[in-house]
């Protein structure tokens, strides 16, 4: 491959098109992941309406709320944080600070998912307990948990890029990718707290 | 992640081009046949791997065909190799014969004619034909295809597990393909199953995310969207359709192995929604219909000008027929679930859209038939393929007519009418599309042409005896055979209708021998075959503008395009084709400015 380009830390047209090309590319990729998650949402929609009653037994547990609210606060911080380091980077800083935090809230968020796992597995739900009700609950919230856990390898990668100084104000099309990711895994969050946990 | 800032440098600039051309000798036997990058190799693995397939999938029919004709009967010649979970002593066990359907189609549909039709044909063609040095991401695109390898293994895997392969159908309807205790004992080749398609799914959301990107972001100057060819107007279009509805079958395949190896419920009887499997799976599924007739509406767009030396007839309403077609597609998948239990005022408004799709189809028809009218036709075999395309894609349509409407249905419903008709569209459409392709662009990919008599040969063969396999079937549909059964001679209303199983069965034998003339033209000619040249066809189009076979790079420099794709027998021009690169001569009358 042309390294020649990769290594072209200017303005040049070039770089400006390869990086409008690949932001066009990631654009599509999440398309088809927006249709992912519509696939299991509308699953899950159509199980929920056609069951008597949700939870579909009363001793099944209820979702925390609360807790997971707080988790979605964090989730959404580690939007702004991300936001806050791309800005550092076009300013010509590192932006290093700002990735971690990214990085720390990320995994928190996921903490927070797993001890939710496991404490709704010690409640008596799981894939296999509680009908559909668990089985949506653990599968959705399991693919989307597998996608932040990617979004913060995405994200620790580009920290340890970082370190070494690998993105310029002109050139971080890396980061600007892993971003965009990044937001839309937050954004799918959204719809997935309001309709499992909210609605 | 790590290089992905090499994948996404797109290969525009002339520059990049020569530089590539000069170090293509020192490429080592690993990165020019193995991991290439470029997309005329990446094609070329498509089109060789989806090749091995065709004929595994084909092997699959046989085995189909020798127990519908000879039930109980062992398997000549091969019924020893046979795992036992398929045939014992060569008698195929009624379980096996699930098997062999269930396969046929899982590979004909993912492992065949997409990777064929897209993988191979887009790949090859897209750059060639926008006069782009390669795809927007050459890494994602060499990914795309080992991830379709992968799911190839996968599903090819599931023959050798405990139990053999998935028995439920390509359709996999729950219930049976997800409760264990239904099925035979294959939740492993199942589970595969599920996985194999999710594999090949990312294959797909890869190939369709790069043509999306290189179509919309590398065309040569001058290369404005109603000047593209209509075989890259298709495969964008395609893309769209794989990029909005694999994912969806990637869901519901997630849930099924959920269902069978988490103990989830999703379509399960108690406590899940076994409708529900359906609706994901048509939401897919009808859309994957256009997917795998698109492109090879688009290849034979192409083909039909050349051979007519005429434009194509209304462009315009060419491209907007597929924008509707793949836009409706996604708005009919109730059609297949008439007798589902399924809501009947839904299965009315599904009837309706479904119908309303006939009038783009009817446009593109009448616009192929349109395109060659008054043409000086010559018959060459691609052009054979093509019209045969046009032709066995009206009786195709015409069936679907039949069972769009619902009381129809309810009577040919998981008939053999049903097996006629996907098989008009799928083999007499996509994959006459793919041949008229194959032949067509062979001299292009590997510098000379394959031999006219034998395709000839090849096309008649095919050609009849694919209609002998399939219209009867037709008959037997309407006599009452249903889909999916081992053996139709304990049936005692289908008794009387043996024969005709027989004659297919020696119909589908024939035409599977007919298979092997076409590899050995292939095989032949790459070495015997006359020299091309760069435009044997006298055709239009860029690809034909660059040597046969194109170099790495493509083009020596950027083309500019001045011209739409199809100006044949231009009035007030001494040639009679203006390629897209070339400057109209003083006086000449274009058909498309």
């Amino acid at each position: 491959m042309s390294t020649a380009a990769l290594t072209a830390h200017d303005d040049s047209p070039d770089h400006r098109a390869s990086q409008r090309t690949a932001v066009f590319g990631m654009t599509i990729f999440l398309a088809s992941e927006a249709m992912l998650f519509a696939g299991l949402i509308a699953g899950y929609i159509v199980l929920r309406l056609s069951s008597p009653a949700w939870p579909p037994s009363p001793d099944l547990p209820k979702l925390p709320v609360l807790l997971t609210g707080i988790n979605t606060v964090f989730l959404i911080a580690s939007s702004f944080a991300f936001h806050a380091a791309e800005v550092a980077v076009k300013k010509g800083k590192s932006g290093v600070a700002w990735l971690l935090v990214t990085v720390l809230l990320g995994s928190l968020f996921v903490g927070v998912q797993a001890y939710e796992w496991y404490h709704m597995h010690h409640e008596g739900l799981w894939f296999n307990q509680g009908g559909a009700y668990g089985a949506t609950f653990f599968v959705l919230t399991g693919f989307h948990g597998l996608h932040v856990i990617i979004g913060v390898l995405m994200i620790a990668w580009a920290l340890i890029r970082q370190l070494g100084g690998a993105y310029t104000a002109q050139s971080h099309t890396y980061l600007i990718l892993a971003g965009m990711y990044w937001h839309f895994v937050d954004v799918v969050w959204l719809f997935l707290y309001s309709v499992l946990y909210l609605v | 992640m790590s290089t992905s800032a090499t994948t996404f440098i797109p290969e525009s600039g002339q520059a990049a081009a020569v530089e590539h051309g000069h170090d293509e000798q020192k490429q080592s036997f690993f990165s020019k046949y193995i991991w290439s990058l470029d997309h005329k190799m990446i094609g070329l693995q498509y089109l060789w791997t989806s090749f091995f397939f065709l004929l595994l999938g084909g092997l699959l029919a046989m085995g189909i065909r020798f127990q519908l004709a000879y039930p109980g009967m062992p398997v000549p010649l091969i019924g020893a190799l046979l795992p036992s979970t398929i045939a014992i002593d060569g008698v195929i066990l009624p379980g096996g014969y699930n098997m062999l359907f269930t396969m046929h189609a899982t590979v004909m549909v993912f492992l065949v004619v997409m990777p064929l039709l897209i993988g191979g044909f887009g790949n090859y063609l897209i750059p060639l034909k926008i006069g782009a040095g390669d795809m927007a991401f050459p890494t994602l695109n060499a990914m795309s295809y080992w991830l379709y390898v992968l799911s190839g293994v996968i599903i090819l895997a599931s023959f050798f597990v405990d139990g053999g392969a998935a028995q439920s159908g390509w359709t996999a309807y729950a219930p049976l393909s997800s409760t264990p205790a239904y099925m035979n004992n294959t939740q492993m080749g199942q589970s595969l199953w599920c996985v194999g398609l999710f594999v090949n799914g990312l294959s797909s959301i890869a190939g369709a995310t790069n043509y999306i990107t290189t179509i919309t972001n590398m065309r040569a100057p001058g290369m404005t969207m109603f000047r593209l060819p209509l075989s890259v107007w298709s495969l964008y279009l395609t893309a769209w359709l794989l990029i909005l509805a694999v994912p969806v079958l990637s869901a519901a395949a997630a849930m099924l192995f959920a269902d069978l190896n988490l103990g989830t419920t999703f379509f399960a009887a108690q406590g899940g929604q076994p409708l529900l499997w359906q609706h994901l799976f048509w939401f897919f599924g009808h859309p994957e219909v256009y997917i795998m007739i698109l492109p090879a509406m688009g290849l034979v767009s192409e083909i039909l000008p050349v051979f007519a030396r005429k434009p194509i007839f209304g462009y315009k309403a060419m491209v907007w027929a597929m924008v509707a077609i793949g836009f409706l597609g996604f708005i009919v998948w109730g059609h297949h679930m008439f007798v589902s239990g399924m809501n009947l005022t839904l299965g009315a408004a599904f009837s309706v859209s479904t119908m309303i799709i006939a009038v783009p189809s009817a446009i593109k028809t009448f616009n192929w038939m349109g395109t060659v009218w008054r043409g000086s036709i010559e018959f060459t075999t691609p052009m054979l393929f093509a019209l045969a395309f046009v032709s066995m894609f009206v009786i195709g349509g015409l069936s679907g007519i039949f069972m769009a409407s619902t009381p129809v249905d309810l009577f040919v419903h998981n008939s053999y009418f049903i097996v006629a008709h996907i098989h008009y569209v799928l083999f007499g459409g996509s994959l006459f599309g793919a041949f008229a392709a194959i032949y067509f662009w062979y001299p292009k990919m590997f510098g000379r042409m394959m031999n006219e008599t034998l395709g000839k040969i090849h096309f008649f063969a095919t050609f009849i005896f694919f209609n002998l396999t399939f219209f009867p079937m037709h008959n037997l549909g309407l006599g009452g055979m249903m889909r999916r059964i081992a053996d139709p001679t304990v049936y005692e209303h289908l008794r009387a209708l043996q024969p005709i199983n027989v004659f297919v069965t020696w119909a589908a034998f024939g035409m599977g021998l007919a298979t092997f003339i076409f590899l050995w033209n292939f095989i032949w000619s790459l070495r015997h075959g006359k020299v091309a040249g760069k435009n044997p066809w006298k055709a239009t189009t860029l690809e034909w503008t660059v040597p046969s076979p194109p170099g790495h790079g493509n083009f020596e420099t950027t083309p500019t395009v001045y011209n739409g794709p199809y100006e044949y027998s231009v009035p007030g021009m001494a040639k009679d084709f203006l390629p897209q690169n070339e400057r109209a001569p003083e006086g000449a009358r274009l058909e498309v400015h």
